[in-house]
């Protein structure tokens, strides 16, 4: 028989900004790659959707990593794409509000430390040591935050609860776990990447940077195809051979790398002819991290007590994280504690979150308005007084929401909840037990968030090329 | 257990790069673009191969693929003791 010859090297399951990072890199080496993206929409979480002339970005809405030397920047500047996109930054990124704080988060991390320093002078030099720690550290030295909790980490450099609480608030927020419970290496990165540079923003709304991916992969040669469902990933003595895509049957490929959620990934595109049950047991076993209730408003018109546009408010009425997390977790989020709001950059949306768990369809049927009604007053009586005046649009996307749209397992925000006993997992690795099939995104237990997806992808893409590089010529 | 073996084996798995390019004296970080999600992926493919612990504070202060063989010797060599 003989084989048939493939139009492609690379074949990327789900078109979320890893997959498009790692799918830029390896078309940019000069592989034919496609991409297969379920959605009619690439980005994944990172997308933007127009809704009575309002344009709303629905999950993500900044991402950080872009000083000089920030992986966000570097990948962007490796493709010819950091000009192009025209990557903002919002000053103040990001501010906390506590029943007595408002600490502000500036674009110089000196003017934050200061900041820090006058709400908690006890803590002076424990502040600037701790920052001095994220900021300076090799990027090996986070290595050793392995088995710690960032509580842990937290501890070891300060005794004042209501400013550890401070520190924990957008961690929460953007890792979906609490301090006691989040692995540090994970804490320290958010807080390093999300906080102390966060606040970017590409273009007019968050669509355009999986656009302007999209437009570099083509330009290098890529193919994207949407509303493409992968149905089967093709095995052939333990080496990945292509994929079945529920419209176009069988495409052969030299590399097939899942981008989409590790359940999927393991339990249907490869299924249990080809993925022991051990490790089917295991993977089953294994927690997702929170989802989310997003909201969305349309304003009439911008007034008074509206935040600066673009700068992230975090709201806790109280000084517990954990607390704050049980609720969401259990779903008793009419109380919508430790939520985050922002006034979007067009200055005609507001956007805000807060965890939530995943229950079901019909349950988010049932309280999805009496849960946005709550949210909406809580913004209004701590954070926007007046808001409800100016509303003329309100949506919300329920954990089911985002799982219908992205086929995330549970909704889930940040793929695996990244505790210590979690993270890191070797069977989940970039490398996979079955040749030529590579993970990558946020269900790789190793990252989350977009400058970490998006430095995963890069990483995926390096080691198919260094294998193809080395191999070349050698029929394996 | 060939432990040199056994450990380039395992960096050579993570970083991407082929046993022959990995010597002795490779520094993981300048020579193998080993970071800090490598470093620990390293680390627990040690654990898992040898089944021992690995301590975190340790793994910063690895530079090169004999400093990991020597490292990972010693905790085999204390694991045997105890």
């Amino acid at each position: 028989m003989t084989q048939i010859k493939s139009p492609y090297d690379v074949i990327v399951i789900g078109a979320g900004i890893g997959g498009l990072v790692c799918g830029c890199f390896l078309a940019k080496a000069g592989l034919k790659v496609l991409i297969a993206e379920q959605h009619h929409q690439p980005g994944g979480y990172c997308t933007s959707f127009r809704r009575r002339g309002f344009v709303f970005d629905a999950a993500a809405h900044s991402f950080g990593s872009c000083r000089e030397n920030g992986n966000m920047r570097m990948i962007l500047e490796a493709l010819d794409l950091w000009k192009r996109i025209r990557v903002t930054r919002t000053v103040p990124s990001d501010i906390i509000v506590t029943p007595d704080h408002r600490i502000t988060f500036w674009g110089s991390i000196d003017k934050t430390i200061a900041e820090l320093q006058r709400a908690f002078p006890a803590e002076k030099k424990n502040i600037e040591k701790f920052i001095n720690f994220l900021i300076n550290s090799k990027a090996i030295d986070f290595a050793a935050l392995r088995k710690k909790t960032y509580k842990n980490l937290l501890e070891e450099y300060f005794k004042d609860n209501k400013l550890m609480t401070i520190l924990s608030l957008p961690v929460l927020g953007n890792g979906a776990l609490p301090p006691s419970l989040i692995c540090a290496f994970t804490g320290s990165k958010i807080f390093t990447e999300f906080i102390l540079d966060g606040g970017y923003y590409p273009g007019k709304e968050m669509q355009a940077l999986p656009d302007a991916l999209v437009k570099r992969f083509r330009e290098l040669g890529g193919e994207l195809r949407l509303s493409c469902f992968v149905k089967k990933i093709r095995v052939k003595d333990n080496k990945a051979s292509g994929v079945v895509l529920e419209k176009n049957g069988f495409i052969p490929s030299k590399y097939v790398v899942s981008n989409c959620d590790a359940r999927q990934t393991f339990f249907k595109l490869l299924g249990k002819s080809i993925v022991q049950e051990e490790m089917l047991n295991k993977i089953d076993h294994m927690i997702p991290s929170l989802s989310t209730f997003i909201l969305y408003v349309g304003i009439d018109k911008p007034f008074k007590s509206l935040p600066n546009p673009g700068t992230n408010v975090w709201f806790l009425p109280y000084y517990d994280l954990e607390k704050a997390y049980s609720s969401a977790k259990e779903g008793d989020i009419d109380k919508v504690e430790g939520f985050m709001v922002r006034f979007s950059p067009d200055k005609k949306t507001i956007l805000a979150f807060v965890n939530a768990p995943f229950k079901n369809k019909t349950y988010w049927v049932r309280h999805k308005d009496k849960v946005m009604e709550s949210f909406i007053k809580r913004i209004d009586q701590y954070v926007i007084p007046g808001l409800s005046n100016h509303i003329i649009y309100k949506e919300a996307a329920t954990p089911h929401t985002l799982y219908h749209y992205t086929f995330n397992y549970q909704g889930a925000a940040y793929g695996w909840a990244s505790t210590p006993a979690q993270l890191f997992t070797p069977e989940l690795r970039q490398n996979t037990f079955i040749k030529r099939l590579y993970l990558t995104g946020h269900w790789t237990t190793q990252t989350q968030g977009i400058p970490g997806v998006a430095y995963v992808g890069m990483n995926t893409a390096k080691l198919i090329l260094r294998r193809e590089s080395s191999r070349r010529g050698v029929t394996t | 257990m060939d432990v040199k073996k056994e450990i380039i084996a395992i960096i050579a798995d993570v970083s991407g790069f082929d046993i022959e390019e990995i010597t002795l004296d490779s520094d993981l970080v300048k020579d193998l673009e080993v970071d800090s999600i490598k470093a620990i992926e390293i680390a627990v493919a040690i654990e898992k191969k040898f089944k021992v612990s690995v301590r975190d504070e340790d793994i910063p202060k690895i530079t090169t693929t004999k400093q990991m063989i020597a490292l990972t010797e010693n905790y085999l060599t204390k694991k045997g003791a105890s």
